[in-house]
């Protein structure tokens, strides 16, 4: 309010960082598990493929969700 | 006299504790619920404790700050360099006002969890946090479509830079986690800290009760019970600054990343 003027500290203008890349990566992995896991439970029902649709569905989204969190925060 | 204290705790308390009875607090006056309960009160004291302490720490401002001028500007000082410079980066500063304010008032709210008297923080409702999550994902998400023009925003936020075969796998996983998990977890993480924190409180104080109600002998257990509900309690206050935090840098982190040209 008084020294409303901008700081000179740059700030960082590319990814989050700290706290907030963390829960980003969290919720990535999390999301990825459970997005897939869900479309592959509703495979299974559809099919009838005895649970096996939800255990591939859950490891793509892992796969997806790890390679994300390297495309987004890594390098 | 011990017993007969317990007694009546016992009937004035069952134990465990019990959510309808704990959480859903009755009117203050009969036939005003929900409109007029110790929580909406809690609300509007939170609205004006901070509309009063601000217009009156920035009455008469002095180039040189006067000692309540210095401690409000050094809390929005907090929130605009620690929070909203360092997260978002210099166009940060635009949303200082708005980051401070969310701190403050989920600050003041949770802090109403641990005061004597009072004890009770409305956000341990989940209508609280849910209402200021969708506060800032309105914001976030606005901020992000002027920022980028609505086609532009959404394919930043939802194309990853990959190649073409695993766009199908992540572009789900994009939509799950930057616009339906982040106003979710915002809420819940806040509420379930507040109503968590509640419980054990009560459950620690509650719990003194009930063991002294049970056999006399187990009256020391129960002091140690109560000795518990007083550390708690200072857990709690960590708990309630800390979640205001991670509630306002998270905000800003959102916004930041609204902002963000494509990565």
């Amino acid at each position: 309010m008084v020294d409303d003027q901008p700081s000179p500290r740059p700030g960082p203008d590319g990814e989050p960082d700290g706290a907030g890349q963390g829960w980003t990566a969290i919720s990535y992995l999390i999301t990825g598990i459970l997005v897939w896991g869900v479309i592959g439970w509703l495979v299974d029902r559809w099919l009838d493929t005895g649970g096996v649709s939800i255990a591939i569905g859950t490891v793509i989204g892992a796969a997806g969700g790890v390679y994300l969190i390297a495309r987004r925060l890594g390098a | 006299m011990r017993e007969r204290i317990g007694e009546f705790a016992a009937a004035a308390a069952p134990f465990p504790p019990d959510v309808e009875e704990n959480f859903f607090l009755p009117a203050i006056v009969e036939g005003t619920y929900p409109w007029f309960t110790k929580v909406t009160v809690l609300i509007w004291l939170a609205v004006a404790l901070l509309i009063v302490y601000f217009v009156w720490a920035y009455r008469d401002p002095k180039l040189v700050p006067t000692k309540r001028q210095w401690i409000a500007e050094s809390i929005y000082g907090f929130a605009r360099n620690n929070i909203a410079v360092d997260m978002i980066g210099r166009e940060g500063v635009r949303f200082a006002p708005y980051l401070t304010t969310l701190f403050l008032f989920i600050l003041v709210n949770n802090l109403f969890g641990i005061i004597p008297g009072i004890q009770f923080s409305p956000n341990a409702h989940i209508a609280f946090p849910a209402f200021l999550a969708v506060i800032s994902y309105v914001l976030f998400i606005a901020v992000g479509i002027r920022q980028h023009g609505l086609l532009k925003y959404l394919k930043v936020q939802l194309v990853p830079p990959a190649p073409a075969f695993v766009l199908p796998i992540l572009i789900p996983i994009e939509f799950f986690s930057n616009l339906i998990v982040r106003p979710v977890t915002l809420a819940l993480r806040l509420f379930a800290n507040m109503f968590a924190g509640h419980m054990i409180l009560l459950v620690f104080t509650l719990g003194g009760f009930a063991l002294m109600n049970a056999n006399a002998l187990l009256f020391p257990v129960s002091l140690v019970s109560w000795l518990m509900t007083v550390a708690l309690t200072f857990l709690e206050a960590l708990i309630a600054i800390l979640q205001a935090y991670i509630f306002v840098v998270l905000t800003a982190s959102y916004v930041q990343g609204a902002l963000a040209e494509g990565h």
